[in-house]
């Protein structure tokens, strides 16, 4: 296929213009990743704008240098930066233009020289630099880039190629290094909208400038587990402030002595620039405070500000038209860390902490199911002795309310994985109930006083197993009571095993007898989940 | 004049199918690096999983441009006034986007009709198959349009999924996004909703979401086709395959295997049923 060495400031700017074409395209779409309280709920405009002021001033280049070009690419992105992500991609223009002055073109050594000095100038304008952001994704552009241009393809096209696919995966890693993200199950707009320029600008170099018009950017979608967020409390409701930016014109600015003036002044700053023209970007509760001082140095210039609890408002009308149309809520009982996160993960919509020893009261089930966001909700007790409180709800409330009698903590999951997305309340309730009896809950746990119960002997402390409520076995060990039930169950038609080890259960102990089970039993699938549960060092289920 | 059947690769459907019944398929691409096949063309599926399982680089895709149709369409027109296209959905791929933007570069007088069939895989191939048969059967294009349209409403598409990492991927996941992120193991069961994949529920293994699947068909009493595909669990579909001859006549299953523009976002070890019913009479 083809290779491209070098390009000239014609093709740079032809490349930029294409690259923002393609992110047109997206914007909506990053947009709407947009998590708050990470600034500036449209994003993907403001990074959309900032790249039009780019292309503006390119075209306005004094000549068809890579370097004029570059400048000129720096300047029209300081002028024309919007938000927060504008801020820090003219940061990275400027970067860039930096390293490619007295440039007459671009080679593939050259861009990855630039791109490193992007990623410096990127980090550089900002007091509070948060990894998992658009930061992270030049950075990790940078080395990728980096280490194509040492290697034995260092053509501009691979290098731009290795940029791409490095942005691809450093975005979709994003939710991994920051919590806001993981939580809403997104990946950062910011870096989303870095990798769609890239993407757009390795299309310019492919000559793939007409299929792009019949095709859109996709949004990366990460496959790190998000903890969508099941909330009891409820949660106050914080001010987010005001959004503030504008551009400063003046002479002998510092911008390291006007970030330290104002950091203390809000959130999210941003004070990029150089002597004569500095561009402000900060979250504050007293804007006025901001513009005040800011008049004190020199003249005003595109000055916004605006209202984000608005923005939040909005924001949250947008995600919401963007989960599933799911109208049934389940609101589940459950103890232990380890296992709010299994029902989170499978999409419970509201938990009440409780179990065994802890149950809760009619009240409690009642303010969840009046908490979730749907007229229908099923409620999973997860315990047999809370099955009867949870029945109590649906003559207390107006909202439709069904039980599916869950009485142990795998038969809840059981019921919960079989929801069905497209069904009504009533077939998911029949659904759910079928899928919740085809499981077997061996339960373990310690004997707290000494006991003749049903034909064993059991001494104080002795380990001892449940098998559906039902005291079954005692002995020493875990693997040992186990084993002494599993040896009384069919396992013929039994497919997988999943082992949920208590608060108390140490992981090593919880392999191990992961392990001779898998020896025993090697037709079935053994699965190992740390539960967390009290009382029980483990719980165990049999489908 | 015979009405012209034209569809897109990700329709599935089988060459011997398509010679037999008349349809012209105009193949997406896909590709890897910096080498590009034209799906089930110039790649075999074989050849693909292959590659996807094996390889180091990770595929890309992209819908067939203006052009490829065109030329189909130009050709085609040689032969008859009337022509009907049937496409993967535009939510899922720009291909619907290419054929429209196509029709207007056929010189000769012909009347081209191009629907977007809202749905993909077999779920396309299906409605495409149905055209097919009625158009050898004499139907018009207004007859057939009908029929396509007609026939999207009693689709119906289920998708087995060893693992959702293939789509999230490469981007359609949509809100099927519901489904990622599970703790325990679990195997995704996706449908294709007003164009775009949905969520339908999860199984905790391959033989449950087998079940799964028997069951859905033999709740439909009156079924006009139905076919099972796979990714690279040929077995595994032709025991499906077995199960479902009690319900349906086993010969009359149309058994495919998934494209490898598809399979990039399928992923190994996915299978998808399509149940088309029959047209109430």
């Amino acid at each position: 296929m083809k290779k491209v060495d070098t390009i000239g400031g014609r093709d740079l700017r032809e490349m930029f213009a294409a690259a923002t074409d393609w992110l047109e395209k997206s914007a909506p779409d990053i947009d709407a990743l947009n998590v708050f309280p990470v600034p500036d709920g449209d994003c993907g405009t403001n990074m959309l704008l900032t790249m039009r002021s780019v292309i503006d001033e390119a075209y306005r280049a004094p000549d068809n240098s890579a370097s004029a070009v570059a400048q000129a690419i720096a300047r029209g992105a300081l002028m024309g930066a919007r938000g927060n992500s504008g801020v820090i991609l003219s940061q990275i223009w400027r970067g860039l233009a930096q390293d490619l002055e007295g440039k007459e073109s671009v080679n593939g050594s050259d861009l990855a020289d630039a791109l490193v000095q992007a990623s410096i100038m990127a980090y550089k304008g900002l007091s509070n630099p948060v990894e998992g952001t658009i930061l992270t994704v030049i950075k990790d552009v940078a080395s990728a880039a980096q280490a194509q241009a040492v290697s034995g393809n260092s053509d501009l096209l691979s290098v731009m190629e290795a940029t791409v696919s490095a942005a691809s995966e450093s975005v979709a890693n994003t939710p991994s290094l920051l919590p806001v993200l993981r939580e809403a199950g997104v990946v950062d707009a910011g870096g989303q909208g870095l990798y769609t320029i890239l993407e757009g600008a390795l299309h310019y170099l492919k000559g793939e400038i007409e299929q792009m018009q019949f095709r859109r950017p996709q949004i990366i979608v990460s496959d790190i587990r998000t903890a969508k967020l099941p909330v009891m409390v409820t949660e106050e409701e914080e001010p987010y402030g005001y959004c503030t930016e504008f551009m400063l014109k003046g002479q002998e600015f510092d911008p390291e002595k006007i970030r330290q003036r104002l950091v203390k002044k809000g959130e999210s700053l941003i004070v990029v620039g150089d002597g004569s023209t500095v561009r402000i970007h900060i979250h504050t509760l007293d804007p006025g405070n901001i513009i005040r001082y800011a008049t004190s140095l020199g003249t005003l210039h595109q000055v916004s500000i605006r209202n984000m609890d608005e923005q939040h408002q909005d924001y949250l009308e947008m995600q919401k038209a963007r989960m599933p149309a799911v109208d049934t809520a389940i609101v589940a009982v459950v103890a232990g860390d380890g296992l709010c996160d299994v029902f989170t993960s499978l999409g419970v919509t509201a938990i009440v902490p409780g179990g065994q020893t802890m149950n809760p009261s009619t009240k409690e089930l009642l303010q969840a199911v009046e908490l979730v966001a749907s007229d229908k909700v099923i409620i999973l007790p997860n315990n047999k002795n809370i099955v009867l409180t949870a029945e109590q709800v649906q003559s207390l409330t107006d909202k439709q309310v069904k039980v599916v009698p869950t009485e142990t903590v795998p038969r809840g999951i059981a019921a919960l994985l079989a929801f069905d997305y497209e069904a009504d309340l009533e077939t998911n309730a029949e659904i759910m109930e079928k899928a919740k009896s085809v499981v077997k809950t061996i339960e373990i746990t310690r004997a707290i006083r000494s006991a003749q119960l049903d034909g064993l002997k059991i001494r104080k402390k002795q380990v001892i197993g449940l098998l559906d409520g039902d005291l079954l076995a005692a002995g020493n060990n875990a693997i040992d009571v186990l084993n002494k039930i599993l040896a009384k169950l069919d396992l013929k038609k039994t497919e997988i095993i999943t082992i949920y080890y208590g608060a108390d259960a140490e992981s090593a102990e919880a392999e191990q007898v992961c392990n001779s089970l898998r020896e025993q039993y090697p037709h079935l699938q053994v699965e190992v989940v740390r539960g967390g549960q009290p009382h029980y060092d483990y719980i165990v289920s049999v489908e | 004049m015979t009405v012209k059947i034209v569809t897109d690769s990700l329709s599935d459907i089988t060459s011997d199918i398509a010679e037999g019944l008349g349809i012209t398929i105009v193949p997406l691409t896909v590709i890897f690096g910096r080498e590009s096949f034209l799906d089930r063309v110039t790649m075999s599926t074989d050849e693909f999983y292959d590659r996807l399982i094996h390889g180091t680089v990770w595929p890309t895709t992209t819908q067939p441009a203006p052009a490829a149709f065109a030329e189909v369409l130009t050709e085609l027109a040689k032969e008859t006034d009337e022509i009907l296209v049937v496409t993967v959905s535009s939510k899922l791929s720009g291909t619907y986007q290419s054929a429209l933007s196509a029709k207007g570069m056929v010189e000769k007088k012909c009347r081209i009709e191009v629907i977007d069939a809202l749905t993909v895989a077999m779920g396309l191939g299906l409605i495409v198959i149905s055209a097919a048969k009625a158009a050898q059967k004499g139907a018009n294009l207004d007859k057939l349009i009908e029929l396509v349209r007609q026939a999207t409403t009693r689709s119906h598409f289920i998708a087995y999924f060893d693992t959702l990492k293939y789509l999230a991927k490469g981007g359609r996941i949509g809100k099927a996004s519901a489904l990622l992120g599970s703790v325990i193991s679990v195997k995704p069961m996706l449908t294709v909703k007003d164009g775009e994949m949905a969520p339908l529920t999860r199984m905790r293994s391959l033989a449950a979401g087998m079940d799964y699947l028997y069951n859905f068909v033999a709740g439909i009493s009156n079924i006009e086709e139905l076919a099972v595909e796979h990714t690279t669990t040929p077995d595994e579909a032709d025991r499906l395959v077995e199960r479902l001859g009690s319900v349906f006549p086993k010969e009359r299953i149309y058994r495919s295997t998934v494209s490898p523009v598809l399979g990039t976002y399928g992923g190994p070890g996915a299978m998808a049923l399509t149940v088309l019913e029959a047209a109430a009479k």
